[in-house]
């Protein structure tokens, strides 16, 4: 793409975010969330096949939806109230709306069909903005709602994790599967969002570093699907050798940095009394771990029969260092190394 | 005398030194010396025989009788478990003549296993085995009765799978062992009982504590015991199929000294058992049972060694009925008499089968009186005794038993048995001579038959007297304990001799049939006896195949397969397995999936807020 254009986008990609986190007029809070929308359209449909295409609509529709359904319940609730403070909302019906609004935009089960479509029709680096950008903004919007009502969320939130667990069992295509993925772990963040705002920021953080790392170790694999997953081996050793602990990061195991959210917000549910919720969250956490572990069998823990050939591949393109994978190293540190840091990383947030 | 106890100590003490001390010159060093066994083994047994005739002689001058407690092995809390010997009349006559036995098979097995290459560690069995028949007999606790019990035991089963590359002995062993743990169940429940109730294993403090408790639980499992070691009915038929091991383990354990050992139980713990009428109601009928039964058996046998198992078997009945009639002390005198003459028996069957190339059928034997007079006539002597022919071995203690029995109020169902099994001894004593060596030879020409080794002639002389000579002095010189009944009408008094002769008769004139050709007799009314009562083809086949099943019911369908795995995983696996498909189905790339289900959250939140 153009440099200029892409300069043009990923600017005004920054600026919408920017503009949501920094207001305080649900008005300006949409424009922002329209700013960030319009701007990654493009960016989506760069490749002008018909399945970027698709995807970028089927992106468009959805933002639009949430985004208009979002204005109307605002506005609905400055005309009840008589002012449009984001941190002030009280009326329950708006405040339902609003909140439904913003897990449509997040991709919340049930209303998650759209992100696979999406994530599995758009490139690899694209595929980590949506991902990971774009949950930024209506997330901060979401923390500032009070008074949501608390089951809306709770059910919600299980219903992500298990949708989460079980779409991506049956999955070959790699982004499919970290769709499902982000629709699992921010069920795990909606949990506990209105007991504990710094852990839901702790857990979001984490899965953007998270994320980050998976899909700019499937960029340099140029993997989309397991099979391909299954090379790596030739290509880069080293991420084979890490690739696991990441994928097992995700999944949430000690001792790596993954664990750190659930192990809190498991906590932070049972202090509550809320029994039920941490269970079934700890169980559905078990469905999408066999799907981790099912891509880290491929790359790491089996091999294909091959003959001497195989093992050096054709490479056409010499993967230039692009700014992006220059971040792999720091994302894959903070996937793996930052559980001992946690009580420091905490109050940074509190 | 006054040191009288000491000299009595000593001398048994000394005995047991010199029967134990072949065993640890063995470990500590090994010598290749081929008739070491001869030299150390036969040696340690006839010396220790000499050496323990002392013991006897005293006892039998003065009526010395004492125990012997030497180690305070272990404790827990209160309850002490010692080392303790005990030399009452039983052991210090049992002993003895165990040692005359074993001294005889042991030089007749220097013959029999010379081209064994494991003679050694043959005669080393048997010598354990004796130091463990040893131990139980003159044990002054159950524990240490409990020791000798199980060496008995195993080394039964390492002796009768001596020829262990044979499937059938090591069939005969695991069959031995088994049906002997299934007696061992009610001696060790007996023991637990005494342990608890009783406070005490020493037998002085069971006797005194005893009196007051109803003892019917320990005895039981005391009898249960008896009818596994020494082959009652019910738990018989190892002693059939221990026939599998060689001649000399036979001799020994399955005719002297192992299969007694049930019975010697009883007879120790008498004074237990004699206030109980249940008890001794079920010893008098189980007795009778068994001797009658295997009596049967024994008449269709065609296996010498057979037939003479079962006359053992029987023999163990008999014992087993007197002490159902509560006379202790005529069943250890039918203990000891017994030995002898079962002894001999056995040393003569194998003589005749060695002569005739290993041959086993007696229908395939015969005229052989002739050719090994020896042997032959101490056959003679052995079956009369067995008999119970008047004023040899078996006489004093059958006869008195036959009399105590038709003296006695007790079941008449169990005397008439009893009789009936004594005239069928008879009878298939008579059997076994005859085919043996009456007649002419039924055997191939070219027979290997000699007799003229001193190492066989002398056992059978050394025990032949042994079977004319020790009833006699056996009730010479000790009088009995309990007054035996002295006066009877005639009738009453000639019964076990008039139904010997009955038997004898009958089975002569039977015998004599073979030369003449009479009407055939079908066969089926044999079936009964030669399939030994369908016992063993009943019972090995039935109760394995149930346990078996129901075990694999247990273990593999309920726990394995319902609880571990339908359950289980294999629910989960279906469960969400088809939840995964479903989820992942809802992905048909329309629009109208997210927008609908958008709008449909939407309306049910809306609709719930104003509810």
């Amino acid at each position: 793409m153009n440099p200029y254009l892409l300069i043009v986008l990923l600017t005004s990609l920054g600026l919408g975010t920017a503009l949501t986190l920094s207001s305080t007029h649900w008005l300006l809070a949409w424009l922002g969330l329209e700013v960030g929308t319009l701007a990654i359209l493009p960016l989506m449909a760069q490749r002008h096949h018909p399945r970027a295409t698709e995807a970028a609509t089927k992106y468009f529709i959805v933002q639009a939806t949430a985004a208009a359904t979002l204005l109307f319940a605002a506005f609905n609730n400055a005309w009840l109230q008589g002012h449009s403070d984001i941190q002030h909302m009280s009326h329950p019906l708006f405040t339902s709306m609003i909140t439904l609004a913003l897990l449509l935009k997040l991709g919340l089960a049930p209303m998650h069909t759209w992100m696979p479509q999406v994530i599995q029709g758009v490139s690899l680096n694209t595929g980590l903005i949506v991902s990971t950008w774009q949950k930024i903004a209506p997330f901060i919007l979401l923390l500032q709602i009070k008074q949501i009502h608390p089951p809306l969320l709770t059910i919600i939130g299980l219903a992500s994790i298990l949708i989460g667990g079980w779409g991506g069992l049956n999955q070959t295509q790699l982004r499919k599967i970290l769709a499902y993925s982000s629709i699992a772990h921010l069920g795990w963040i909606l949990l506990i969002l209105q007991h504990s705002t710094a852990l839901a920021t702790y857990a979001l953080l984490i899965y953007i570093f998270m994320t980050s790392a998976t899909f700019i170790t499937l960029k340099k694999c140029k993997a989309t699907t397991i099979n391909m997953l299954t090379t790596t081996w030739t290509k880069a050793p080293t991420i084979t050798l890490v690739a696991p602990l990441m994928l097992l990061s995700l999944g949430g195991l000690p001792p790596l940095s993954g664990f750190a959210p659930k192990w809190f917000i498991l906590q932070e549910l049972t202090q509550l009394n809320f029994i039920p919720h941490a269970s079934i969250a700890a169980m559905a956490a078990l469905l999408s771990l066999s799907y981790y572990l099912r891509l880290s069998y491929s790359i790491t823990l089996s091999l294909s029969p091959n003959n001497l050939p195989e093992c050096l591949q054709w490479r056409v393109n010499y993967p230039i260092s692009t700014p992006l994978s220059s971040a792999l190293p720091a994302a894959l540190a903070l996937t793996l190394f930052l559980l001992p840091l946690t009580p420091s990383a905490l109050t940074l947030i509190i | 005398m006054p040191s009288l106890h000491i000299i009595l100590t000593t001398s048994f003490i000394i005995t047991l030194v010199i029967l134990i001390s072949p065993v640890f010159t063995s470990i500590l060093y090994k010598s290749l010396n081929p008739i070491w066994h001869t030299h150390h083994i036969k040696t340690a047994v006839k010396m220790a025989f000499f050496t323990s005739l002392l013991p006897l002689f005293l006892h039998v001058h003065t009526g010395t009788e004492l125990t012997i407690t030497n180690l305070h092995w272990m404790n827990i809390m209160t309850f002490d478990i010692n080392t303790s010997i005990k030399l009452d009349h039983l052991s210090i006559t049992f002993v003895p003549i165990a040692l005359y036995v074993t001294w005889a098979i042991l030089e007749f097995a220097s013959w029999y296993m010379k081209s064994d290459p494991n003679i050694n560690q043959f005669f080393k069995f048997l010598l354990i085995f004796l130091i463990a028949m040893v131990t139980l007999v003159t044990a002054n606790n159950m524990f240490q009765l409990f020791i000798g019990w199980e060496g008995v035991g195993i080394m039964s089963f390492l002796l009768i799978g001596w020829w262990w590359a044979r499937a059938d002995a090591n069939t005969a062993a695991l069959q031995a062992v088994l049906y002997n743990r299934v007696g061992d169940v009610g001696l060790i429940f007996a023991l637990g009982w005494m342990a608890t109730n009783l406070n005490s294993w020493e037998m002085q403090q069971m006797f005194i504590t005893a009196k007051s408790l109803d003892m019917n639980a320990p005895v039981i499992g005391l009898i249960l015991a008896a009818t596994g070691k020494s082959a009652q009915f019910g738990l018989h038929p190892w002693l059939p199929s221990a026939m599998e091991g060689p001649t000399p383990v036979s001799a020994l354990l399955h005719s002297s000294t192992m299969v007694v050992a049930g019975i010697f139980l009883l007879v120790r713990l008498m004074p237990l058992m004699q206030d109980n009428p249940f008890a001794l109601t079920t010893c008098l009928i189980l007795g009778a049972l068994t001797t009658l039964f295997t009596t049967i058996c024994a008449l269709t046998q065609n296996d010498i060694k057979k037939i003479i198992a079962f006359s053992t078997s029987s023999q163990l009945g008999l014992m087993m009925v007197t002490i159902g009639l509560n006379q202790p002390y005529l069943a250890f005198l039918h203990i000891c008499t017994h030995a002898f003459f079962k002894a001999m028996l056995f040393l003569c069957s194998r003589v005749i089968i060695h002569a005739l190339k290993n041959e086993q059928d007696i229908r395939k034997m015969g005229g052989l009186h002739y050719l090994i007079p020896t042997t032959t006539s101490c056959l003679t002597i052995g079956s009369l005794a067995l008999m119970g022919t008047p004023f040899l071995a078996g006489f004093f203690s059958k006869d008195a038993i036959i009399e105590a029995l038709n003296n006695s109020y007790l079941n008449a169902w169990a005397l008439a048995l009893t009789l009936l099994a004594t005239s069928l001894t008879a009878a298939y004593s008579l059997r076994m001579i005859f085919f043996v060596y009456m007649n002419f030879p039924r055997f191939p020409a070219l027979s290997p038959i000699n007799e003229n080794i001193k190492s066989i002639t002398n056992p059978l002389k050394r025990l032949a007297w042994g079977t004319i000579l020790a009833g006699l002095l056996m009730t010479c010189a000790v009088l009995p304990p309990k007054p035996p009944m002295l006066s009877m009408p005639p009738y009453i008094k000639l019964t076990a001799l008039v139904i010997t002769i009955l038997g004898l008769t009958i089975a002569l004139e039977l015998a004599l049939f073979t030369n003449k050709q009479r009407p055939y007799m079908p066969k089926q009314y044999f079936y009964f006896s030669t399939m030994l009562g369908y016992y063993p083809t009943i019972m090995h086949r039935f109760f394995p195949y149930t346990f078996l099943k129901l075990s694999q019911t247990i273990a593999s369908m309920t726990i394995d397969q319902t609880s571990l795995e339908k359950t289980g995983p294999k629910t989960i696996t279906s469960l969400n397995l088809s939840l995964a498909t479903t989820t992942s189905n809802i992905q048909k790339g329309m629009n109208k999936t997210f927008l609908s289900l958008f709008f449909t959250t939407l309306m049910i939140i809306i609709l719930l807020n104003y509810y």
